[in-house]
């Protein structure tokens, strides 16, 4: 039989990449197996022979394949052949839509970042905010991928959200509706600027052309900035992940030698490393990653690796700690495909961030994070059925926390305007690290 | 693709908004189907079995087996629509003890509202009630599985068990952390039917349809036909919030009002598996005049009685729009319920003049607002995959009468049941004057 894998880490359908055959299967051909098959068709007979109406085989197989996929962890499912083939598509990197990273939570589509210059942007929809309705219609019952679907469409037509904005005070919990109009979402583009002597490099997520965008963003600051040039920020905030080979040449870009990462599955096989070579293109020069609860995913591993190997300081907030990676496996010609989660990703130094994250070297507080930042930004240990991490016992403790200053004399970007100072000396790295109250 | 004979055996109409804790099963038919797989149904199901067998070999941990294939079943039922679900081997088991009799609940009341599930009410003197929980708060787990986007036939399953038995439930109020109470489930008294003279107007209100209200209905009525004497002018049949019960109940309800004709008919897949109850010779009312009260709480068994007296114009309709819970489930183990059980919608019940009440309701004879702090929940129709109104579109109700603005009513449709009754409102009539 015809069979592909490929490895998706980002949040968002359609961050792909091929990573290579899996372990061939072993079969179901034990007798438990086969006693909990003939149940499953027992069942099937029954709804097929007995619904109040006649269903289509296909949409109660794929119901069952979806109800069977979607419990085993937040980020398993099922995608039907449409939704297969439109995830083939995105691939590609960009689409008609109105530019959202969303995934499921209590039954609603919850955001959890809008793409820079998207009509999800520019509308005002927050990282946070639960779709209610897509055109009036309950996203209840949709899965994450039925919903995402829901949402595309065609450049210039109109689509409405029904927004529940659960971060207000409760009295105005009242959801709301916005029209927005679709158009072409390009993902992830990398955007670069000077800062003073700084170099900022923005990366909101990594498709097919986040490596080069990266290269293209340093050849660009050291032309502008000259040889006065002290060091980098790159932005990962919200950067929900994406592809692990651009993740891991983006790290590599910035490390000589030594392990960026590495994925462990279920069988010993399954192991694989990735290591950096050739050389540093930033020189050297010293590097912040930022950080916060929207860092997922592959972002986390550029942080991982480039903290693990002091490259780089990682300044912000503790990030999401999605560590698992998902596989896509087709279900022959039109069955569409599975999405599952099939392994684990570890940093160099052998921590695994499922449902911990990376956490900051130096903690710094937006100051828009609610007082229990776990509630305002629900991380991987907050969705039901995660993946439990194996080195939990072994939960590293972060720094204290550096609020911004009351409002009034407050930089509109506290975490950068900290990482800026610290590049130029004004703060140094906290020396110890206290624990923190819980 | 043909169903194969019935067999008589357990099923449920299950209770639309309000299922509520031991909320009694009737016992109808149940059809076994079997048919024989053609070529596609073969290539589906091994579609099926392709993925079973890819996350058995490729999930990141060793699945159980028998949870996979649980969940598949679980998706396929409740992808099917809004009262249609899975019960696993341990929820069916806990139902089954309901038939030996040690059966218990927790005493509340559950409905929809924005996709939540909500405490509607807390019957008194219940294990919820002792333990604190209130009308109003959410129910956001039980045993730490969350319960959101569940039917809510299957998060009532899941509060019921053996008397004695713990449950845990995770409940979220306004301004307080979700926090988790333990409950030891208790028997659970149906809330009986209860009545009052309201002056020469004798009031009934039924709660829930079991097999005591109909035997309380004729008590009720004899005793209010004695407290009132000859003077008696009419009576209220309270029905809001009545989320149904067993469905023979509320047929013998009905035929107690009614002298003959079709009560209810509950069809099928098939055309000919329709089954049609009809009303008996007397009117234990003597033919005075009847206001039925509905609202959107009233649902299933509820709408039948109320759709039977519209029909028959035997009752006026007062209120609000009803739920419109017009589908009756069936209850089908299976492997013997080693393997859990279905609870599968299998057939639709239609009032005498032929609607299906599915999706649309009962529409009111005289619309009547509820009181201005009445909990909106969730209706049929704006339930997730719920089977689709069938038939013509119904009638809609006329713009509904509302409280005059600074004037207080305990309860203003009752009041309005009660004008009516001694003909100050006339149907479609101006509102008369209350202090």
């Amino acid at each position: 039989m015809k069979r592909f894998a490929f490895v998706g880490l980002g949040m968002v359908a359609g961050f792909v990449m091929a990573l290579g055959l899996l372990p061939s299967a072993h079969g179901a051909n034990d007798v438990s197996a086969y006693r909990q098959l003939d149940l499953f068709s027992d069942a099937f007979e029954r709804v097929r022979a007995n619904y109040v109406r006649p269903v289509e085989d296909s949409e109660l197989i794929n119901a069952a394949i979806e109800g069977m996929v979607s419990n085993l962890d937040p980020h398993s499912s099922y995608m039907d052949a449409k939704a297969f083939a439109d995830m083939q598509i995105q691939t590609k990197g960009s689409f008609g839509g109105i530019g959202i990273q969303v995934t499921m939570e209590n039954g609603l589509v919850k955001i959890i970042s809008p793409i820079d210059n998207t009509p999800a942007a520019k509308a005002g929809l927050k990282a946070g905010d639960y779709i209610a309705a897509i055109n009036g219609s309950s996203v209840q019952g949709l899965n994450l991928d039925a919903a995402i679907d829901k949402m595309r469409g065609p450049e210039g037509s109109k689509i409405t959200l029904t927004i529940l904005r659960t971060t207000e005070k409760a009295a105005a919990r009242k959801p709301f509706d916005v029209t927005l109009t679709r158009a072409v979402v390009a993902v992830d583009e990398v955007t670069w600027h000077r800062n003073g002597d700084i170099g900022y490099i923005r990366m909101p997520g990594f498709n097919e052309n986040t490596a080069s965008g990266f290269e293209n963003a340093v050849r660009d600051l050291k032309r502008q900035i000259g040889p006065g040039l002290k060091g980098y920020v790159l932005d990962l905030r919200n950067n929900p992940g994406g592809l692990l080979d651009q993740a891991v040449q983006v790290s590599d870009d910035m490390l000589t030698s030594g392990e960026v990462v590495s994925t462990r599955g279920r069988h010993a096989e399954d192991t694989q490393r990735y290591d950096a070579h050739g050389g540093d293109i930033t020189e050297g020069k010293p590097v912040v990653v930022l950080i916060n609860g929207g860092t997922a995913s592959a972002s986390e591993i550029v942080a991982g690796a480039l903290q693990d190997h002091h490259r780089a300081t990682v300044l912000g907030m503790t990030s999401f700690g999605k560590g698992s990676v998902q596989t896509i496996i087709p279900l022959g010609e039109g069955g569409g495909a599975l999405r599952l989660t099939t392994a684990r990703y570890y940093t160099p130094s052998g921590h695994s961030i499922q449902a911990q994250g990376i956490l900051p070297d130096i903690a710094v507080a937006q100051g828009d994070e609610d007082d229990i930042p776990r509630i305002a930004r629900p991380s991987e240990a907050d969705l039901p059925g995660h993946l439990a991490n194996a080195d939990a016992a072994v939960r590293r403790t972060s720094p204290a926390i550096v609020r911004p200053p009351a409002s009034g004399q407050k930089p509109a970007d506290f975490q950068l305007s900290y990482a800026m100072d610290f590049l130029h000396g004004k703060v140094s790295l906290p020396t110890t690290k206290s624990a923190q109250a819980n | 693709m043909k169903a194969a004979g019935a067999i008589r055996a357990v099923s449920l109409i299950a209770t639309g908004v309000a299922a509520g804790v031991g909320l009694a099963t009737a016992a109808t038919h149940f059809a076994y189907g079997s048919s024989a797989p053609d070529f596609r149904t073969t290539t589906e199901l091994s579609r099926f079995g392709l993925a079973f067998e890819r996350v058995r070999d490729n999930y990141l941990s060793a699945p159980e087996d028998r949870q996979l294939i649980e969940n598949a079943i679980g998706g396929m039922l409740s992808n099917l629509d809004a009262h249609s679900s899975y019960f696993d081997p341990k929820t069916f088991a806990a139902m089954q003890t309901k038939a030996a009799g040690a059966y218990g609940g927790i005493g509340v009341v559950i409905g929809l509202k924005e996709g939540a599930i909500d405490i509607v009410s807390v019957v008194p003197a219940t294990p919820a009630a002792r333990a604190g929980i209130k009308m109003g708060d959410e129910l956001i787990a039980i045993n730490g599985a969350p319960m959101h986007g569940h039917a809510l036939d299957d998060v009532s399953a899941r509060m019921r068990g053996k008397v004695g038995t713990d449950v845990e439930l995770t409940v979220g109020r306004t301004n307080v952390k979700p926090f988790a109470v333990s409950l030891t489930r208790a028997a659970i008294e149906v809330e009986r039917l209860t009545w009052h003279r309201e002056g020469d107007v004798g009031y009934i209100r039924i709660v829930a349809f079991s097999d005591r209200t109909e035997p309380d209905l004729r008590k009720a009525v004899a005793d209010l036909k004695r407290q009132i004497g000859p003077g008696l002018r009419g009576y209220v049949v309270d029905l809001r919030n009545n989320g149904g019960g067993v469905l023979q109940a509320s047929i013998d309800v009905a035929d107690d009002f009614l002298d003959s004709g079709e009560i209810v008919s509950v069809r099928g897949r098939d055309a000919q598996s329709m089954e049609r109850y009809d009303a008996h010779t007397g009117d234990i009312a003597d033919g005075k005049p009847i206001v039925v009260l509905i609202n959107g709480g009233t649902a299933s068994a509820s709408e039948i009685v109320a759709g039977a007296l519209q029909d028959h114009h035997r009752a006026t309709i007062l209120g609000s729009l009803s739920f419109g819970k017009g589908s009756v489930q069936t209850v089908m183990p299976l492997d013997n319920g080693a393997g859990g059980a279905l609870h599968m919608t299998t057939a639709r019940y239609y009032t005498p003049s032929g609607r299906s009440i599915q999706a649309t309701g009962i529409v009111p004879d005289m619309p009547v607002a509820d009181g201005v702090d009445a909990p909106q929940y969730q209706r049929e129709a704006e339930l997730p995959h719920h089977l689709l109104a069938e038939g013509p579109a119904t009638k809609s109700a006329g713009a509904p009468i509302v409280p005059m603005a600074g004037h207080a009513y305990l309860d203003f449709q009752l009041t309005m049941a009660l004008s009516y009754l001694h003909k100050s409102l006339a149907a479609g009539g101006s509102v008369p004057e209350h202090a």
